[in-house]
């Protein structure tokens, strides 16, 4: 049973890494229409920027380091935008083209990262934690910083789209990108708006997860993109709520699972769930007319 | 033989491999629209069949695979094919009818990842991380072929092989199947409402690009003998997504031209050059990231290809071109069985 509450725990942290980083997915996705492969690279790259900030110059403290580390992610993601997938966005109406372009764009990042820091695996520079008993579970102070992180970014997330005038153009931009333009809401600057929130989220979930995971590998933001999409379509793609609970559903069976069978198939169990998902309930839990 | 004519057919093999893979994702994607990001998956799945079932049984050669059969040469390379196309039947009865294409690509790169994942893992199924050796020479007792000898006949088979596939994928491509498979491409909603049944026809696109896939995997792993998963990394496919895209997609002789400036110059050319002293693997990224960035270039400027799809004209516009008026055109021109158009009277075919 102890083995239970503590992968219930486990599985709290990656549901926290999970819902910032799916969410993040989901904005760009409602906004732009087509999905972005080099998200993983986001995160990896994000968690890159930390590292350099922490750990090779300034030695800045994780969690400062870490705030920098995703707005740099976060510019370089409006750029990217600007310079590269919006042209191609306008460009050719079929979402085919961009989607190749991000799909490219993931293998140039991730080869960028691999020129630079190498294949081998990286360490943040950390002060040793005490693990806390926390009721049934043994947590470090950072995975619970992580988990506040996650539930603040996710209710600043619901206050954002819900009362700010930035927050319901992205809705309506989300529902008809052409009735938005219509009425009088500049698509561009949202589209920009939304492509940096979209690159700080994926910063701050890859450096999260680097935190979480202790260790930084080039190609871990690439494994974990494929539990993202997992948490999104189970979630309901285009829905940021059901992201949210996509993400805390697949997060909780990948790592329970960890506990009972060899953590090596946690993948093949968040892949499962996708599947019976698709048979039952293709929509996802929490589908949006339009967008499945 | 000289070492250089060495890599020369090794080349050659790679030429002629991948555009018998550019025609299987070229059907999928260039002619259906289907954005198979799974592609190297099926590559590999047919990979590992060919050589299971062409090697003898595992016990005693210190690898563990399933199935030994030890079948000769075409027979091994088919099963593959086929074991590649059964897969695609799975995937495409659990997502093709259900998803959206970027919610099917999403799920399609989901499960190229879990496929890597599993027969990493799984180390009974193809001898996991390791993968498999000393898979046995195709025919190489039988016309007593030595090591050297070896790889100028099988580059020289692997390209009759690419000839006869182009031939039955040009017979494709031209027939009514091949038709109806761009119209879908360029609006299934309208396929749909003529009649046509969207779904039967991607699957049947499925199973041929796939069987396509499984082939060119099972030339490779004949071709060197053994293969492991780090030659089918997730990001592989986008390899050959470059190989159509530069070489011009919906076109099967733009496809061989992809394969040769693509996959010989970019990809295995560069192999040969000697390593950064200091920087090992360093060419490898840089060569990876020039692909990414040649195909952007390529998509932008000119995102038809190097050698464009062709386009033919219907007897229709011909007859107008002519100047003939509306009853010659009727008596002239009887109306051709024409399935669906993609566009305004204008009709696209294949070399």
């Amino acid at each position: 049973m102890t083995l239970f509450w503590l992968s219930v725990g486990f599985g709290f942290v990656t549901a926290s890494v999970l819902a910032i980083s799916a969410v993040g997915l989901s904005l760009q996705f409602g906004i732009t229409n087509y999905i972005n492969f080099a998200y993983g690279d986001f995160m990896a790259l994000g968690a890159y920027f930390t590292y350099v900030l922490n750990a090779e110059f300034f030695h800045l403290n994780i969690w400062i380091a870490l705030v920098f580390g995703s707005l740099l992610m976060g510019i370089l993601a409006v750029l990217l935008n600007q310079f590269l997938l919006s042209p191609f966005a306008r460009r050719f109406s079929k979402s085919f083209y961009v989607m190749i372009v991000t799909f490219g764009l993931s293998l140039i990042i991730l080869n960028v990262i691999y020129s630079i820091w190498g294949p081998n695996v990286r360490n943040y520079t950390m002060p040793l934690e005490h693990v806390l008993h926390i009721g049934p579970f043994l947590l470090t102070r950072d995975q619970l910083i992580v988990m506040a992180a996650a539930v603040l970014m996710m209710l600043g997330v619901h206050l954002m789209l819900k009362t700010t005038r930035l927050g319901k153009s992205m809705r309506a931009m989300s529902d008809n990108t052409t009735l938005a333009m219509t009425s009088g809401i500049d698509t561009r600057r949202i589209t920009t708006v939304t492509w940096f929130l979209s690159g700080t989220m994926a910063g701050i979930a890859g450096s999260v997860l680097g935190i979480a995971e202790g260790n930084l590998t080039p190609a871990a933001g690439e494994l974990f993109l494929f539990v993202i999409f997992a948490a999104v379509i189970v979630g309901g793609v285009g829905s940021i709520y059901g992201a949210m609970a996509g993400a805390v559903l697949i997060g909780m069976a990948t790592e329970v699972s960890a506990a009972f069978i060899n953590p090596a198939w946690k993948l093949d169990v968040a892949f499962v769930i996708l599947i019976i998902t698709l048979l039952v309930r293709p929509t996802g839990l929490f589908s949006r007319p339009g967008k499945g | 033989m000289s070492a250089f004519w060495y890599y020369v057919f090794t080349l050659v093999f790679f030429l002629f491999d991948y555009f018998i893979l550019a025609m299987g994702l070229n059907i999928q994607y260039g002619e259906t629209g289907i954005l198979n990001f799974a592609y190297i998956g099926f590559v590999a799945v047919g990979a590992y069949i060919t050589g299971v079932t062409g090697m003898p049984s595992s016990a005693g050669t210190g690898q563990q695979y399933i199935l030994g059969w030890g079948l000769p040469f075409p027979i091994n390379l088919i099963l593959g094919g086929l074991t590649a196309s059964a897969l695609a039947l799975v995937v495409a009865l659990i997502a093709l009818r259900r998803l959206r294409t970027d919610y099917l690509a999403v799920v399609l790169i989901s499960l190229s990842l879990v496929l890597y994942d599993v027969i990493n893992n799984y180390v009974p199924l193809f001898n996991g991380a390791d993968g498999l050796y000393n898979v046995p020479e195709p025919l190489a007792g039988f016309f007593k072929l030595t090591t050297n000898s070896f790889v100028p006949f099988f580059a020289m088979l692997t390209g009759v092989v690419a000839v006869i596939m182009w031939w039955v994928m040009s017979r494709i491509t031209k027939a009514p199947l091949g038709r109806t498979l761009r119209a879908i491409r360029d609006d299934d909603g309208v396929a749909a409402t003529l009649g046509k049944s969207v779904f039967r026809y991607k699957l049947t696109s499925m199973l041929i690009g796939s069987f396509y896939a499984g082939v060119g995997g099972g030339l490779i792993i004949q071709f060197g003998g053994s293969f492991n998963p780090t030659a089918w990394l997730p990001g592989e496919t986008f390899v050959v997504f470059a190989v159509i895209l530069v070489g011009g997609v919906g076109n099967n002789i733009g496809l061989l031209v992809g394969a040769l400036l693509v996959e010989t110059l970019l990809i295995h050319l560069p192999a040969f050059l000697p390593s950064i002293p200091g920087h090992p693997g360093l060419i490898e990224y840089i060569d990876t990231m020039v692909v990414g960035v040649l195909l952007m270039v390529m998509l932008w400027f000119r995102p038809q290809g190097v050698v464009p799809e062709r386009i033919r004209r219907s007897p229709f516009t011909l007859a107008k071109r002519s100047g003939q008026t509306l009853d010659d055109r009727a008596v002239v021109v009887p109306v051709a069985p024409v399935e669906i158009t993609t566009a305004v009277g204008q009709e696209t075919t294949n070399g």
